[in-house]
């Protein structure tokens, strides 16, 4: 054993070794391109290594000739595995040059089999020895090829390429890449070219040693590997980290993880999200197990937005009540997102919930209060109306009881006429059915039912409290003028509780007028479409007016400017517009009174387009 | 003038109700005449014949306290039943101060309502049958001479003729005359009567 052998084996071995290690690495990690890339090139160098300990130790011309001619195709793999790598890595390098590289480098590789003996040289005269690192080793003696020139052009292109790489690595800011990655394969491509043009030209009387300069380029290429990978584990540990840290907060929040595997149905659950749907900790979980959990009248809700996400909204956000096993109801609110693959296929979806059963209960309660009080308020409302109320009823039973006492009496003539008996009895039938609407209207304000959105007919609801109170209308004296625009889109809303805020409103004009003339008791009801906003409505009185300085103090509660007044129409007028996302303001008029507005958003289901 | 029929008008701002009334007055073998408004009630009807009205209290426009208030400044004493939808006593007592014969609330009954009607009905013709004599005893009261007056004044007064005479500075067989006369002209057979007439025209 000498130091030549050793020295180049050392290198070969090393070069392999680190080759293997990354080919491992890229054999779990497919998308790892540059450890690839990495193998190819020590694995390259590793074979250069061996050849050039080949061409030293080489007795004869053919063998050296060999020797030399087979020193291409690894010089080729390390080329173009280094351009790849800067390519994969660095992220930096034109493609032009890189595919100049790997095209001239090419076809020296081919020229190299087509010349005889090889590119390097036209002519072998003869070896002989030479001192090396206390040996001598075998150099060659001959006349060089000026093909040589093409594979030496590869190396120029190849430094050029380095360099623009290593260049735009350090204007995008990564300076320390650049000046350890760019900057030493250009130190040692520089050198190792260099040297290789005085050995291959005979300038100098030395033996090929390439390998050790790509030796050079490899260890730099390893080190900057093993840095990412490091960096990769410290992230990953930092990761692990923050994961921990977000499933205490999680936990201290009460918030429950959920991740749904949309290709295997299978569902991960952290354990405040199984405690919050009522699963025990290692019970297997899929959708099906978990829609039997929700309350059906949310089931076909939540199955839909989950098809809606499926579908490509991406996010979610919902509210929905639970049913866990033993009968207790939950509220939950659920907000989440679905991550798509590449294609655009849904893949998985993560879900945070949480158990709002106190918050949804309290609101509901809140609510129910809210309703009671309108109701209240209604109820209170109408029995002011009361006796134009049973005016108004009176009216189709004092028709009909006139009608069939006529009939009696002229049933008892001796000349009945049936014609007019027959014209009694379709009279009585329309004021009976006239009395029956009364009373059905009536119900439907006193009624405490569930608050109900459906499409309401804007006009038809004016009408119908125009009809309920036209005798406390007529008995003030007070005239209506209706300005009802046709046409108008539905509005969604709980008909009754709409009905309850006309009626309010038309109710304090009427007050609003009662120290006004006979002549001047007049109120304008208005309906029309307003752009963007929605439907407007609009009662106008000509009473003396709201103070300018109270126009928006009239719509507190307990404020009221009657003396019998409790002060809580308007605030519970104000209570329903809102809720049903409208608005509610009032104005003086420039000629005297005021008008009180609100408006509701149009149901787009029924909007014209 | 009292042969003509009395009607029975009314007036209901509501088509069924007012229909209704009518027929059920109608069946009761009433004239009746029928006005959806008070407004159409006064344009239509000037002078009103015999009858009564059937008004309803709450209407818009005029309601029924306010035709009854044009009507009286008209000098028309057509007896007004009020119908009402709610008994509303300051309402009903402003009315009947005013002279109206009945208020009653809705749904009425027949008999009720027929009664009011009929009794509305005498009492209109009562009135019509009174203003009509006084009329009588206005015109025979102006086919006298300013001495016949003079005489009547002094003999309803109780005076003898003796008295009248000397009152008036004449002699006694001329007041006999003219007391004779102004007998005549009143169509009285006796003082006793002519105190009545002339009690009459008075009040």
């Amino acid at each position: 054993m000498n130091w030549v052998t050793i020295i180049w084996s050392m290198v070969a071995s090393a070069c392999l070794t680190l080759a293997l290690t990354h080919l491992l690495i890229w054999l779990k990690r497919r998308q790892a391109w540059a450890s690839l890339l990495f193998f190819v090139s020590a694995t390259g160098t590793s074979l250069l290594a061996l050849d050039e300990l080949w061409m030293m130790r080489s007795q004869t011309i053919a063998e050296y000739t060999s020797a030399i001619r087979w020193l291409h195709p690894p010089a080729f793999l390390v080329i173009v595995a280094l351009v790849g790598f800067v390519r994969a890595f660095l992220r930096a390098g034109r493609p032009w040059l890189a595919w100049a590289v790997i095209g001239v480098r090419a076809l020296s590789l081919v020229l190299n089999f087509i010349l005889t003996p090889n590119l390097n040289y036209s002519r072998i005269t003869g070896l002989h020895q030479v001192p090396f690192f206390g040996d001598s080793v075998s150099v060659v003696e001959g006349v060089p090829s000026p093909w040589m020139l093409v594979g030496q052009f590869s190396f120029i292109l190849w430094i050029i390429f380095v360099t623009d790489a290593a260049v735009s690595v350090w204007r995008r800011g990564d300076r320390r890449r650049a000046v350890m990655l760019g900057g030493s394969i250009m130190f040692f491509a520089l050198v190792g070219s260099v040297y290789a043009v005085l050995t291959l030209w005979k300038i100098v009387d030395a033996p090929v040693m390439a390998s050790l300069f790509y030796m050079g380029v490899i260890l730099s290429m390893a080190y900057e590997l093993s840095y990412d990978s490091a960096r990769a584990i410290k992230v990953g540990q930092d990761l692990q980290e923050s994961e921990h840290r977000l499933e205490l907060a999680a936990e201290a929040a009460h918030l429950g993880v959920l991740i749904r595997d949309l290709e295997s149905d299978e569902i991960w659950a952290s354990n405040i999200c199984r405690s919050i749907f009522g699963f025990s900790q290692s019970e297997p979980l899929d959708l099906s197990l978990l829609l039997r959990r929700i309350h059906p009248h949310d089931r076909d809700t939540i199955s839909h937005v989950f098809a809606e996400v499926q579908g490509g909204i991406g996010n979610y956000e919902m509210e929905y009540r639970v049913v866990l096993p033993r009968g207790e109801v939950r509220w939950i609110a659920s907000r989440g997102h679905v991550e798509f693959n590449d294609r655009g296929k849904p893949v998985r979806v993560l879900g945070l919930s949480t158990d709002i059963t106190k918050r949804k209960v309290a609101e509901l309660e809140v609510q129910q209060q809210r309703w009671e009080l309108a109701h209240l308020s209604r109820v209170t409302m109408l029995g002011e109306l009361s006796g134009s109320m049973a005016h108004e009823l009176n009216q189709p039973l004092m028709a009909i009881l006139s009608n069939a006492q006529a009939a009696q009496r002229f049933m008892a003539h001796n000349d009945v006429d049936l014609d007019e008996v027959r014209d009694i009895l379709a009279d009585i039938v329309d004021q009976d059915i006239r009395a029956g609407e009364i009373i059905h209207r009536l119900r439907l304000l006193l009624k405490k039912g569930e608050v109900q959105q459906q499409p309401v007919d804007v006009n038809d609801a004016v009408r119908e409290v125009l009809k309920l109170i036209h005798s406390d209308l007529v008995n003030q004296g007070v005239t209506t003028r209706t300005e009802l625009a046709p046409a108008l889109p539905t509005v969604n809303g709980d008909r009754v509780q709409l009905q309850q805020v006309l009626l309010n409103l038309l109710m304090n004009a009427c007050d609003a007028m009662n120290q006004n003339g006979p002549a001047n008791r007049q109120i304008v009801v208005r309906t029309e479409l307003s752009d963007g906003v929605g439907v407007c409505f609009s009662v106008s009185d000509c009473g003396m007016g709201v103070d300018p300085g109270k126009l928006e103090q009239v719509f507190e509660p307990f404020f009221s400017t009657k003396a019998q007044g409790l002060g809580l129409g308007l605030s519970v007028c104000h209570t329903i517009i809102s809720a049903h996302a409208g608005k509610l303001w009032a104005v003086n008029n420039p000629d005297g009174g005021a008008t009180f507005c609100f408006t509701l958003p149009v149901n787009s289901e029924t909007a014209p387009s | 003038m009292s042969n003509v029929v009395p009607t029975v008008f009314v007036v209901d701002d509501d088509p069924a109700v007012l229909k209704g009334l009518s027929r059920l007055l109608r069946a009761a073998r009433l004239t009746v005449s029928t006005f959806s408004s008070s407004q159409e009630f006064l344009e239509q009807l000037d002078p009103l014949g015999p009858g009564c009205l059937v008004l309803d209290l709450a209407m818009p426009g005029l309601n029924g306290l306010e035709l009854q208030e044009a009507l009286m400044k008209k000098g028309n004493a057509v007896p007004i039943i009020f119908l009402t939808g709610h008994g509303d006593v300051p309402t009903s007592v402003q009315a009947m101060k005013r002279g109206a014969l009945d208020f009653l609330t809705k749904p009425v009954n027949d008999e009720d309502l027929l009664k009011a009607v009929y009794a509305a009905i005498e009492k209109d013709r009562n009135a019509r049958q009174a203003r009509a004599e006084l009329d009588e005893i206005r015109e025979r009261l102006a086919t006298l001479t300013p001495r016949e007056r003079e005489v009547l004044t002094h003999v309803v007064s109780g005076q003898l003729n003796k008295q009248i005479a000397f009152d008036l500075g004449t002699v006694e067989q001329t007041i006999k005359v003219h007391r004779a006369r102004v007998m005549e002209k009143m169509k009285v057979h006796s003082v006793a009567e002519l105190v009545r007439l002339t009690e009459r025209v008075k009040e």
